[in-house]
Formats: C-alpha cells, sequence, structure tokens
C-alpha cells in the first residue's frame, strides 16, 4: 500500500506525495491565482460540538487553536469546539487504539509525516467527497494534500521547513557575511571557533527529527532515497562528522532534538543554527543579539524537506460535517491561515495567503519562501512506501547519529544504512 | 536511641545530601528562571528569579487536575490495597505449586511493558465503557501496581509470627477475625509504606492517563506536565514549576506517613 | 542471628535479646497447636486473582499473540496473520537483539548492583531518627516521585557540556575538556545506568528502612554492651534483618532494570547511534515509532522470558524459605 498524491499516482505508484517545484512556487504566492479569501459559512443553529486533537503545548501555537476555534464558534451559533491535547509521543497510538475501540476525535491536527501511518491503521476517515467539492482546492499545491491509493485524507494549511539561522553580531565581529555555499559555511564556522564561539547548532538525535535535519547535508553529496548510494551518504556523514571534530559542533547535538540547539543559539555564542521557521517566536523572546536567515548553503543538488502538521477528519468523527467546515473555516481559509503566520511564523499553503502582506513583508520568511522554490522536498520522500516511512526515518536517524557520536566510522553507517533501506524500499 | 554517627555514615549521609539535593535544587532554581535564562546561565545559579512559571501554572486547569489526580491517587491506592493486601498474606501464609506459579506470574505482570498494556487494554475499556472515565485509569493503574504491592508486602506478613495466629484460632478467633485483629496490626509498618509507594506511584502515572481520557479537561496533574513537552519545544520553566507544585502533596502525604511510621514503632507493641 | 530477628520489619522482635535467641517468646503463652490449616488462606487470593486475570492476563495474552503474529499499524485493528516465530527471528537476523541483550545484561548488573548496595548503606545512613536523615529521606522520596521526564532532564543538565559537574571538574582542573556523559557510547550506557541506579535508590532505601525500624533499640543497646562496633552491628543485627527484604528488593530492582526505558528516552533516545538501546527501549521503538507491533512485542516476550528465569530462581529461595521456617 502507498500514500501518494492523487495527481501524479500513475507516475509513482508508490509514491506517498510528489511536489514539484512548480507547484510550491504557489506557496509563496509568486504566481497571481487570486481566488477569494475564505468560503463564508452559513451560520449552523444546532447546538453541537467538535472535538480536535492536537499536540501543540508551545504558547504561540496553541493560541493559534484558541483563535480558530474562536473563529469558528463566531460564525457557528450554539457550536464548540474543544481542543484536545494529546501528546506527541502518544498522538499516533492513541489515535490508532481509538479508532479500535470505534471512537475518536472529529478533528485531527498531527505531523504530516504519519499520514501514511494513520490512514493504513484507521484513524483518519476518507476526506475526498468534501476536497473535491471544496471550490479553493486549486489553491493548494500537491505537495500539501495527503492521499493513499488515491483517496485524501488529510491537507496541511501550511508547511515548516529549515534554514540556516545566523548570529549577526559574530559574524559581524568575525568580518563574514552568511555564506552561500557549503565551504563558506566551514570557513564561516572555523573562524567562529578562532573566535571563540561555537560553530553551529543542529540536532542529531537518533529519530525521525534527525533525518530531516541530516538530509539536506546528506542530498547535497547526491544522496537521495531514489536511488541510495552508500558513497555520497559516507560523503554526507563525513562532512558533518568532520564538523564535529573539528570542534565547529558539539557531539552533544546526539542528545539534542530541534528545540535544544535552537535554545543554545538563542542564549548566544553560536554563529549558526539549523533550524525551522517555527523558532521565530523563540528568537524574538530569547536572543537578546541580532539574527537573521538564509536558505540552507546547499548545492544543486540540496533538498530541503517540507514539513508541517496536516488536518483530517477523525474515522469515527461524531460530527463529520461539522468537522469539515472547521477545517474549511480554519485551517484551510486565508485568514485562518493569516493568523498561523501572524502566530507562529508558518508558512501559508494557499496560493493567496502566501501573498498576504502577513507573509510577503517578513524579513525572516522571506528565506524560507526562497528555500521551498530551490530546495523544496517531499517529506517524507515519494519513493518511501507508507508502511516503511517510519523505519527509513528511524534507520537514517540512528545513522546520523552513530557517525556524529563516533560510534561508527561514517563508511560503516553508510553502508549499514543502504542496506538496510534497500529493504525497507522493497517493502 | 543515642548512637554517635560514623565518618562512613557522614560520608553516605553527605553523599545523599548532594546526589538527591543538587537535582532538586536545580530543579526549583529552573522553574523561577526565564525561557531565556534556562540555556545561558544553565550551571550558574545567578540570575534575574521571575515567577512566571508560576502564576502560568496557576489556572483554573490545575485545581480540576488537582482533583483529578486525587480522586485517581486515592481510588488506585484503595483498590490495589484492598486486592494486594489478601493476596500478599494469602502468599505469605501457602505453599505448593499455586503459590509458586502466582508469585511467577506477579513477576511477569510486573515485566510487562506499560505501552504494550494500553492497546488492549483500551479495547478492552471501550467494550466495557470505561473509556474517558476516572474508574478506567483506577482499574488500569491498579492492575500495574497491585502485582508489585503483592510482592512487597509478602515479606511484612511472614514476618508476623504464626505462633500468634495459632493462639487466637484456638481461642476460637475465625480466620477472617484473625487476620484483621492480629496479622493486619502487626504488618503495618509494611502496609504503610507499600500504601504509601503505591499512592506516590499512582500520583505520577501519566501513560493511562493520557490514553484513557479522551477529553483535556479530565486530565489529572501528570498528564498536565506532559503538555510541557512538545515535539516543538520543552517550557523548562513550565515543567519544573508544574514537577514542584504536583508533588508538593507528594510531600505532604510522605511527611504525615513517615511520622506515623516513626510513632508507631514507638508504640510498637503488640496485643 | 535467629531466623526470629532474620524475619524481621515486625515489632514483635521487640523483646529479644541480642545474643540470645533461644527463648522465642510470643506475646501469649505457647498452647500445643493444631497447626495452621494453612492452604485455607487461598481464600486471600481470590480478589487479586480475580482482577489481575480481567486487567492482566488478557493484555499478556495479547502481547504474545502479537508476537506471533504480523501486527502493524494497518493490521492492529483488524486480523493478525500467524507468523510463527518470523518476529523473533527477524529480531536476531538484524542483529539488533543480540546487541541489545548485552547492553541491557551489563546495564542491569549496573543498575541492580549500585541500587540495592546504595539502597542498603541509604537505609543504615538514614536509620537514625534525627533531623538531617529525616530532611534527606524527604528529599529522597520527592524526587522518586517525580516524573522521569523531569528526573531525565535534569540529569540530561547536569551531565551536559555546560552541566554543573562538567564545569566543576573543568574549573578544578581535573580533566581538560568535558566529560562525554551522554553523547560518548560508553560513557552514554554507563550514564544512564548510574541515574536509573540513582532513580530506584530512593525507593530500595525506603523499603529497608522499614525493614531495619523494626529492630528494637534493646538489641543494639545489648549489642554495645556486648563491645559491639559499627561493622558488627551491620553484619550481625542489620543485614540479617534485612535479608527476606533483600530478596524481593533485588527481585523488584532487576525487574525495574529491565523494564526501565523512559530515562532513555528523555536522556539519549537510544543514542549516540544505538549505544543505550537496551531491550525495553528497542522493543518501544519497534513497536511505537515503526509500528511493528509483531516485532516490538517480540522483543518484550524474549525481555519477559529472559525474566522468567529469573522468577523461577525467586520462588524457588522463597520455597526454601519456607520450608526453613
Amino acid at each position: 500500500m502507498s500514500i501518494q498524491s492523487a495527481g501524479t499516482r500513475r507516475n509513482t505508484p508508490l509514491s506517498m506525495r510528489r511536489l514539484t517545484a512548480a507547484a510550491s512556487l504557489a506557496v509563496i504566492g509568486s504566481l497571481a491565482l487570486a481566488a477569494c479569501g475564505s468560503s463564508g459559512d452559513a451560520a449552523a443553529g444546532s447546538a453541537d460540538k467538535i472535538t480536535v486533537w492536537h499536540y501543540f503545548s508551545d504558547a504561540n501555537q496553541v493560541k493559534v487553536m484558541d483563535d480558530y476555534a474562536d473563529m469558528f464558534e463566531k460564525t457557528h451559533d450554539g457550536v464548540t469546539v474543544e481542543n484536545v491535547f494529546v501528546p506527541y509521543d502518544q498522538m499516533n497510538s492513541k489515535l490508532i487504539s481509538a479508532a479500535g475501540a470505534k471512537t475518536g476525535p472529529d478533528v485531527v491536527v498531527f505531523n504530516g509525516a504519519d499520514a501514511g501511518t494513520l490512514a493504513l491503521g484507521g484513524a483518519l476517515a476518507p476526506m475526498d467527497t468534501q476536497w473535491d467539492a471544496y471550490a479553493d482546492k486549486d489553491q493548494f499545491p500537491e505537495s500539501v494534500v495527503h492521499s493513499l491509493d488515491g483517496v485524501t485524507y488529510a491537507v496541511q494549511g501550511y508547511v515548516n521547513l529549515l534554514g540556516l539561522w545566523y548570529n549577526a553580531d559574530i559574524l559581524a565581529e568575525i568580518g563574514v557575511e552568511p555564506p552561500t555555499t557549503i565551504d563558506e559555511l566551514e570557513s564561516d564556522m572555523a573562524a567562529a571557533k578562532d573566535a571563540g564561539y561555537s560553530g553551529i547548532t543542529l540536532s542529531g538525535l537518533p529519530q525521525s527529527q534527525g533525518e530531516w535535519q541530516a538530509f539536506p547535508w546528506l542530498s547535497t553529496e547526491g544522496f537521495t532515497y531514489e536511488a541510495p548510494d552508500a558513497a555520497a551518504l559516507e560523503a554526507g556523514l563525513a562532512r558533518a562528522r568532520g564538523w564535529v571534530e573539528d570542534g565547529y559542533l558539539t557531539q552533544e547535538a546526539v542528545t539534542w532534538d530541534q528545540t535544544v540547539p535552537f535554545q543554545k543559539f538563542a542564549a548566544g555564542g553560536v554563529a549558526f543554527a539549523q533550524n525551522g521557521n517555527w523558532q521565530m517566536g523563540t528568537a524574538a523572546s530569547d536572543a537578546k543579539f541580532k539574527y537573521g536567515v538564509v536558505p540552507l548553503p546547499l548545492g544543486d543538488d540540496g533538498q530541503v524537506y517540507l514539513g508541517g502538521e496536516a488536518e483530517g477528519i477523525g474515522s469515527f468523527a461524531k460530527n463529520p460535517d461539522l468537522a469539515w467546515e472547521y477545517l474549511e473555516g480554519t485551517y484551510f481559509s486565508a485568514d485562518g491561515q493569516i493568523v498561523a503566520v501572524n502566530n507562529v511564523g508558518s508558512l501559508p499553503s494557499r496560493a493567496d495567503a502566501g501573498q498576504d502582506p502577513a507573509v510577503t513583508d517578513n524579513e525572516l520568511l522571506k528565506p524560507f519562501a526562497e528555500t521551498i522554490v530551490r530546495f523544496g522536498a517531499n517529506y517524507p520522500s515519494s519513493v518511501i512506501p507508507a508502511a516503511a516511512v517510519a523505519d527509513v526515518q528511524l534507520t537514517m536517524g540512528q545513522t546520523w547519529s552513530a557517525v556524529l557520536g563516533g560510534q561508527k566510522s561514517p563508511a560503516d553507517a553508510a553502508t549499514s544504512a543502504v542496506a538496510t533501506i534497500d529493504g525497507l524500499l522493497k517493502k | 536511641m543515642k548512637q554517635t554517627a560514623g565518618p562512613v555514615t557522614i560520608t553516605i549521609k553527605v553523599l545523599l545530601t548532594l546526589l538527591y539535593g543538587i537535582p532538586l535544587f536545580w530543579i526549583l532554581l529552573t522553574s523561577f528562571k526565564s525561557s531565556a535564562d534556562v540555556m545561558s546561565t544553565q550551571s550558574s545559579i545567578f540570575f534575574r528569579p521571575v515567577t512566571t512559571a508560576y502564576v502560568e501554572a496557576f489556572n483554573g486547569e490545575l485545581f480540576t487536575a488537582l482533583g483529578q489526580s486525587v480522586a485517581i491517587a486515592l481510588g488506585t491506592t484503595a483498590l490495589t490495597m484492598l486486592i494486594a493486601i489478601p493476596a500478599a498474606y494469602g502468599l505469605a501464609r501457602t505453599s505448593g505449586y499455586i503459590t509458586t506459579i502466582g508469585l511467577g506470574l506477579l513477576i511477569v505482570f510486573q515485566m510487562m511493558p506499560q505501552t504494550a498494556n494500553v492497546i488492549p487494554l483500551f479495547q478492552l475499556f471501550g467494550k466495557w465503557s470505561m473509556l474517558d472515565s476516572v474508574l478506567g485509569v483506577v482499574v488500569a493503574d491498579t492492575a500495574l501496581l497491585a502485582p508489585f504491592a503483592i510482592i512487597l508486602l509478602r515479606p511484612f506478613f511472614r514476618g508476623v509470627p504464626p505462633e500468634l495466629e495459632e493462639a487466637a484460632s484456638i481461642d476460637g478467633s475465625g480466620m477472617l477475625r484473625t487476620f484483621f485483629s492480629i496479622v493486619l496490626p502487626i504488618a503495618r509498618n509494611g502496609i504503610f509504606t507499600a500504601g504509601t509507594l503505591v499512592l506516590l506511584m499512582s500520583w505520577g502515572e501519566f501513560l493511562y492517563a493520557v490514553n484513557f481520557f479522551l477529553s483535556p479537561g479530565s486530565y489529572p496533574l501528570s498528564a498536565l506536565l506532559s503538555q510541557q513537552v512538545s515535539a516543538f519545544g520543552i517550557n523548562w520553566p513550565g515543567l519544573m514549576a508544574l514537577a514542584v507544585l504536583t508533588s508538593i502533596p507528594v510531600l505532604i502525604v510522605f511527611s504525615s506517613t513517615y511520622k506515623l511510621l516513626r510513632d508507631g514503632l514507638t508504640v510498637g507493641a503488640v496485643k | 542471628m535467629t531466623d526470629q530477628l532474620a524475619s524481621a520489619p515486625s515489632p514483635t522482635t521487640t523483646r529479644k535479646p541480642a545474643s540470645g535467641g533461644a527463648d522465642r517468646a510470643p506475646a501469649r503463652p505457647r498452647r500445643p497447636s493444631k497447626g495452621l490449616k494453612r492452604q485455607n488462606r487461598l481464600v486471600f487470593l481470590i480478589p487479586a486473582t480475580a482482577f489481575l486475570l480481567a486487567f492482566s492476563v488478557y493484555p499478556l495474552i495479547t502481547l504474545v499473540r502479537m508476537s506471533v503474529s504480523k501486527v502493524n499499524s494497518a493490521t492492529l485493528n483488524g486480523d493478525w496473520v500467524f507468523t510463527g516465530l518470523e518476529n523473533f527471528r527477524v529480531g536476531f537476523a538484524s542483529g539488533e537483539t543480540t546487541q541489545a541483550l548485552w547492553r541491557t545484561g551489563l546495564f542491569v548488573l549496573v543498575v541492580t548492583v549500585v541500587g540495592m548496595v546504595g539502597g542498603l548503606a541509604a537505609a543504615i545512613a538514614l536509620r537514625t531518627t534525627g533531623r538531617w536523615s529525616g530532611i534527606v529521606l524527604a528529599v529522597m522520596v520527592f524526587v522518586w516521585a517525580l516524573p522521569p521526564v523531569v528526573n531525565g532532564s535534569v540529569w540530561k543538565f547536569l551531565l551536559g557540556d555546560a552541566g554543573l559537574i562538567n564545569t566543576i571538574v573543568l574549573k578544578t582542573g581535573l580533566v581538560d575538556s568535558a566529560i562525554p556523559f551522554l553523547y560518548d557510547q560508553h560513557w552514554a550506557l554507563a550514564s544512564v545506568a548510574f541515574v536509573n541506579s540513582w532513580s530506584v535508590i530512593p525507593f530500595n532505601a525506603l523499603v529497608f528502612r522499614a525493614a531495619l525500624m523494626g529492630i528494637s533499640p534493646e538489641v543494639f543497646e545489648a549489642s554495645a554492651l556486648d563491645g559491639a562496633n559499627k561493622w558488627q552491628e551491620i553484619r550481625h543485627i542489620m543485614l540479617p534483618a534485612a535479608r527476606p527484604t533483600t530478596l524481593v528488593l533485588f527481585v523488584l530492582t532487576v525487574v525495574f532494570a529491565f523494564r526501565s526505558f523512559d530515562l532513555i528516552y528523555v536522556m539519549t533516545y537510544g543514542g549516540p547511534g544505538t549505544a543505550t538501546n537496551t531491550l525495553p527501549f528497542l522493543g518501544y521503538l519497534q513497536a511505537f515509532v515503526r509500528y511493528d507491533f509483531g516485532l516490538g512485542s517480540a522483543t518484550s516476550v524474549f525481555t519477559v522470558l529472559f525474566v522468567i528465569v529469573l522468577a523461577v530462581v525467586y520462588a524457588r529461595s522463597i520455597r526454601r524459605e519456607e520450608s526453613d521456617s
């Protein structure tokens, strides 16, 4: 079985989702697909409740959820929206076991990469009917529509991705500009180190977060999941291990998820951080220095995953119609997506929302939008079968961590990882 | 008893004070930091203390959760002790295959990964309409803690001299009466210890709470704690402040039972 | 020491001279005994049996069934295809299980030895009722009751490069560069084993202490009159008093070590690479990260089988103990 976007089904029968650069252009709003904004809702008068499961606990993200609830309750008299926090680690298993007990939420907000797992587990209701009838669906690039065997299960209201944050004060002190090539990055980190600073922070955790952070550096050496090449993988791993050995990156990174490295960066004393657009809030509140973002300095082959949360309807929703109306009025509407831009700094998935001044006037968002065009890649890669996604991510995360932590040499790690991944891709 | 503490004792005490005091001190420090200071002043005790985390923690949610925690912890402790005390006594006073198998099974139950229990229990609770209720969580927690409590209690019941029971039975006391009037009072040290431990463990249990409650309004404190950690960030001061707040009842419970234990011993008589 | 003293935590031992032990003196005069009809006491097992049959045996059966079936996220709520020992074969063929087994062995050994010795030492040191002991004990229990995510995070900070411990050893010039507590493969395993021992010591200390508190002051007074020193007191009075509890705590500590995964989860997530993947953590990764519930259950069942050996030892020593008494 596989999950894939409907449009490219015939070309890539085992694909998860396909993103084309053209489609992603829509995200930054450079295409003039100026359709009208949110679909107006006729007020439904019934006294009803919908339950929304999410895993956000960051104050800004929770505020988005609250704002959405307010937005929807205002247009729907007597309807209440209950936002239910489920810890990230429990979300998938709780959804699948709830489906087994024939219960569950009306709306699910989950990690887009897990769409395949959840659809296979029967936790998501098919959304084809609603989605096909949705007037604004052309506003969305295919990359944010999650399907399995041609059935649409969820759509993303925004994308999240990685960029290179820099500490402008440190760069000014050592007299360099933000890097545009990987060689520049390395010489900048060397200069930062000589001036008594750390080079870069990133995550080396042996799980999907590690894989998500490793992939840009691996892909720039030519590694892909379409044709996994041990030599390319070894080159990417060896480069990162070199950063540890040269003292640019602390080996401690193997214990860090994506949060800690950014907190370290925001605390000062680090020249660069490979981290996401969602850290804008943390940067604004915690960083006491000038900072900026540039696209990761990858070569022509470089790829940066386009991640983010996907939204779907629970397979045992008590109010599936109301659930769809909620999604239509919040996550999928232009107004709703601007709420997320303003609160969290996510990149809206709608073309028209991408043209909103809230996006185009934001200096920090620009490099991320540029990254989408230059390096944007499906997350997870479209050649990985849905059932193997988690396995592949864990394997690569462990490989990345093993090399950064010195448990394995880049050569050994690359050979065994490619062997494992070859097996998984055939699953 | 008057004893002079030897140098070894003093060394151990100092070591323990440091090993457990420092982490606790660090938790307290972090809970008074602003999130920006957590990383920048990692090993320093000098920073500008703020009470933001505590102010944020104190809201209506906290008190609802407190009520749920109390209900779950008391319910679990009561149910666990209700079935564990007789079982431990039974296993202490019997021998043969049933006892041996029973003890072996208890260890196997102890070994079951808690994560693996969630799926079958969810199905079971779904069938029996016990999802989203305090009862479901209490039952799950009891199934988790009862084997532990039985294994722990058994030696305390073995410590009760059989002669006392024999004497009572000769005096015409029935099995149940002997159990209540002779055995329980003598084994009370162990019962208090095990009960306290079960109470504390059920207070902190969150995996079942998070999985078997379907609405956040029902989450106990332990589940609120898990809310401070997400894929998008950890609210360190919030986590530590909530940890401190949720553990205050733990401290109260412990210090009161600690006194009970100590006083119980000095009175110490067996009837 | 006598059997009766050894069967401590009961206050009945209060009236016993230390050196003697001949007079087993229950509170009542001894009468000829017909012996207890012990097997009647099986009645007491009924509530627990009924409860555990419903809520523990069913999950156990599910776990075993999963371990011999193909269960993933797609089939979890459907039919499980029986695959025999395939899951076990896959686990061993990949080398993951074998490697995790060695790590787990080492880990369990450290946690058990440090946890038991530390617990007993703490119990003896904190046996007195002074203020200091009370406060230390309270702090230990407080910390023990904190969720693993809090304790794990604290230790992660303390053991980090910029953490307190590295700051101190660097400032005092003991080492030139920070000790890689959590990110060197060997240090990482040692560190998680240490923190797990640390987290079990308060519990062991509390239970050991309950056993020691059962010894009456007269016993110590008598031994003091006999001129016994501290070590002799520990060896001849305290250790025998703690003996029955020792076996139980040993079993509980080993079981704790064998199933402990949340501190590893918080501190290293099994890393660097796979350096701290113990069996329970491996089982978690397989079942809940890779959604191969069959494979994960097989790892858990394998771990349980391993511990059953321990359970047999436990049950046998208990029967020996019974034939003694």
